[in-house]
């Protein structure tokens, strides 16, 4: 039936008499998922929001797209299953094969045509579609939710089509009389489309709902610690976030079979194959949280084969490569491969499922034109929200092309070059022009004046020594400012009191600024500069580590949350948390100075 | 109108300039209607400048000469020994 064991799971499950009352069966994509209910419950979930409630479009239209699209993209199971359905809601079979043969020989209204046309698009030229896109289908009478309607069952033909390419499920009937088509749309005349960054958040008109009242928003937070602009574009379709967020935690979030790790290479290789910058940034950003250096990330996401991976993961990878993009090569001995590099049936079936949910997302990013919630990374084209395609995108050799593009933008490259050659008067340069900031980093850690002087020299010493060693992958100020953070982190270590400077939970989460006294009008004119300078730093200093070295990097070194977030090796959502704890309780320590009807305070 | 825990939740971004307009909207609101946070949004934004202008642990130019030199020697007096 498929390539996974199935599993009796008893009695029967309230999604199995869903699919029963919605399709007249139970599909084998679920069947073959049975050895992890969760997947199945996610998988349901997505189905019923997207293709079985009637919303914006008709029932009907909509299993239409998703049969021209599932025939191009030649997606057999996909094909006969929904086949089975319009036959079911009453559209003939003459009719549901000139849908197949050709379907702008089908009965459909010249919008609706449009409408299947920008599916298509979508569906395999995804980073083609633009503005304009929109804008015809909206001359054509569409409202914007019958839009994102399309968008999302384009979406789920991505997800359905991945899913029974990687389970291996035969189709559920007989092909017989079913005309076998697989027209791919020819390639957009266009050129790619490189999106400015755009106030909107995409081309959907959202609305505000809060993290506190609005309940997906609520799982959405707590499980991703920050709103992604993929679900604050979405906020019309409550509904749908819902089942959105339901998939992403119940596929991606339990660790029980596969690692978080394992899964973000999966979504990150993916999302790069199907060149979608958006999701690569989103993923990119996570393996950082998780250690992964953003050097490590880009390189996983240009050209895995480059990166030093353990032979099983990028068997992994490869495993989900193929399913993403040559689904219908897709066989059995793939599936033994990865058993023999010792991944479990559950851990198969989950990769399948994560790219399945992967290129679900990718395609509605891809067709709602989501802004990016981080600058995609730096070996990327800079202010472009996709990747270049396919021939054109750096591998192997030409991948050190693409850093040798980082490097070029480097201002310190041409000293680091003549320092690397011997030249000691330009190493000289390098000390004096990063000083201050390397000093602020170590001050920033440390909290010691002395100590920061004396760790200054072992960063500059450290750095020539192993100056040969540096190759350009990043900027020459983050590779020196990554040795400062782990020589300060050493002798921070080395002390009785260790504060760690870890991301994790914090405990004092519920922070409610206290101080609620109105500040004066122009409340530097308090002091005179030397002392409001002494003032800042006694007050920083009270600061606990973790907050105080995010905000002396961002507000005294001024350096964008990003290359704070580089510097540190975190997550762009965990700099933010802590710079603005970091910014309240400095606020607090300020007020009794700065408060309106306060006096000038002692010092 | 959104409530003053809503409103510190989008705080960092707001701060940032990094919210869509919808939300800058709401925020505004919220700050046109709330004393309390109209105080919360003007004290940190002072903080902030207050930081920013005080160039707190600037390393003083003669401290910062000090190290130059003394890390210069020590790389040169190692490469003529090597020499």
């Amino acid at each position: 039936m498929s390539f996974f064991r199935e599993v009796d799971l008893g009695g029967d499950l309230g999604i199995f008499a869903m699919y029963r009352e919605k399709l007249g069966y139970v599909p084998r994509t679920i069947q073959a998922q049975t050895l992890m209910p969760r997947l199945i419950e996610a998988q349901a979930k997505l189905e019923n929001a997207i293709l079985f409630e009637e919303r914006a479009l008709r029932r009907t239209l909509k299993e239409r797209i998703f049969l021209v699209v599932a025939a191009s993209r030649g997606d057999s199971p996909g094909v006969v299953a929904h086949y089975k359905v319009l036959r079911g809601l009453g559209v003939s079979e003459a009719e549901i094969n000139r849908l197949l043969t050709d379907y702008r020989q089908a009965s459909l209204r010249p919008a609706e045509i449009s409408l299947i046309e920008f599916c298509l698009k979508l569906s395999h030229w995804g980073p083609w579609v633009q503005p304009s896109d929109w804008t015809k289908l909206r001359e054509a009478g569409f409202d914007e939710d019958s839009i994102h309607e399309a968008v999302l069952v384009t979406g789920m033909v991505s997800y359905l089509s991945a899913l029974a390419a990687g389970l291996g499920v035969a189709p559920e009937f007989e092909m017989q009389g079913i005309p076998n088509t697989k027209s791919i749309p020819p390639p957009p005349k266009n050129p790619l489309y490189s999106h400015p960054i755009r106030e909107k958040v995409s081309y959907l008109h959202s609305v505000y709902q809060s993290p506190r009242t609005f309940p997906p928003f609520e799982l959405i937070q707590r499980t991703h610690g920050y709103i992604p602009n993929f679900f604050r574009a979405q906020t019309s379709r409550a509904d749908l976030i819902g089942a959105e967020a339901e998939a992403i935690v119940g596929i991606l979030y339990p660790e029980d079979v596969l690692n978080r790790k394992h899964k973000e290479y999966i979504l990150l290789v993916v999302s790069a194959a199907n060149l979608n910058s958006y999701c690569v940034a989103v993923h990119c950003n996570l393996l950082r949280g998780m250690g992964i250096s953003p050097e490590e990330g880009d390189q996983i996401a240009l050209d895995y084969r480059e990166a030093n991976l353990p032979a099983a993961d990028r068997a992994l990878i490869e495993f989900c490569l193929k399913i993403a993009q040559r689904p219908l090569e897709v066989c059995r001995n793939d599936v033994d491969t990865m058993r023999a590099h010792g991944f479990s049936e559950e851990q198969v079936l989950e990769c399948v499922a994560s790219t399945a949910l992967n290129n679900f997302a990718n395609t509605v990013q891809l067709g709602l034109g989501i802004e990016p919630d981080f600058e995609p990374p730096r070996a990327f084209e800079k202010n472009k929200l996709y990747l270049v395609p396919g021939e054109a995108r750096p591998t192997g050799e030409r991948f050190a092309a693409s850093f040798a593009a980082v490097a070029a933008e480097d201002p310190d490259a041409g000293l680091v070059r003549d320092a690397q050659g011997g030249n000691l008067d330009a190493f000289e340069s390098l000390v004096r022009n990063h000083n201050r900031r390397v000093y602020r980093t170590l001050m920033a850690i440390l909290g010691d004046v002395e100590e920061a002087k004396d760790a200054l020299q072992d960063v500059f010493l450290s750095a020539f020594k192993h100056l040969a060693a540096f190759q350009g992958r990043s900027r020459f100020s983050t590779w020196l400012l990554s040795i400062a953070r782990n020589t300060a982190v050493q002798r921070l270590r080395d002390r009785k009191n260790f504060e760690s400077l870890d991301e994790g939970g914090d405990p004092d989460e519920e922070f409610r600024p206290r101080q609620l006294r109105a500040w004066q009008d122009d409340p530097e004119q308090q002091y005179s500069s030397s002392e409001t300078r002494q003032l800042v730093e006694k007050s920083i200093m009270q600061l606990p580590a973790k907050y105080r070295v995010v905000l002396m990097l961002r507000d005294l070194e001024q350096l964008p949350t990003e290359v704070v977030a580089e510097d540190l090796g975190m997550s762009v959502p965990a700099v933010k948390a802590r710079l603005l704890r970091g910014r309240l309780m400095l606020r607090e320590t300020l007020t009794p100075h700065f408060a309106a009807s306060t006096g000038k305070a002692a010092l | 109108m959104i409530s003053c825990d809503e409103f510190l939740a989008e705080f960092g971004d707001f701060l940032s300039n990094r919210v869509s307009p919808e939300v800058r909207e709401q925020l505004n609101l919220h700050l046109s209607q709330c004393r309390t946070c109209q105080v919360l949004y003007d004290s940190t934004l002072k903080t902030l400048k207050i930081v920013t202008d005080s160039r707190s642990f600037d390393l003083p130019s003669d401290v910062s000469e000090e190290i130059v030199d003394r890390v210069m020697a020590k790389i040169r007096s190692a490469r003529a020994e090597k020499a």
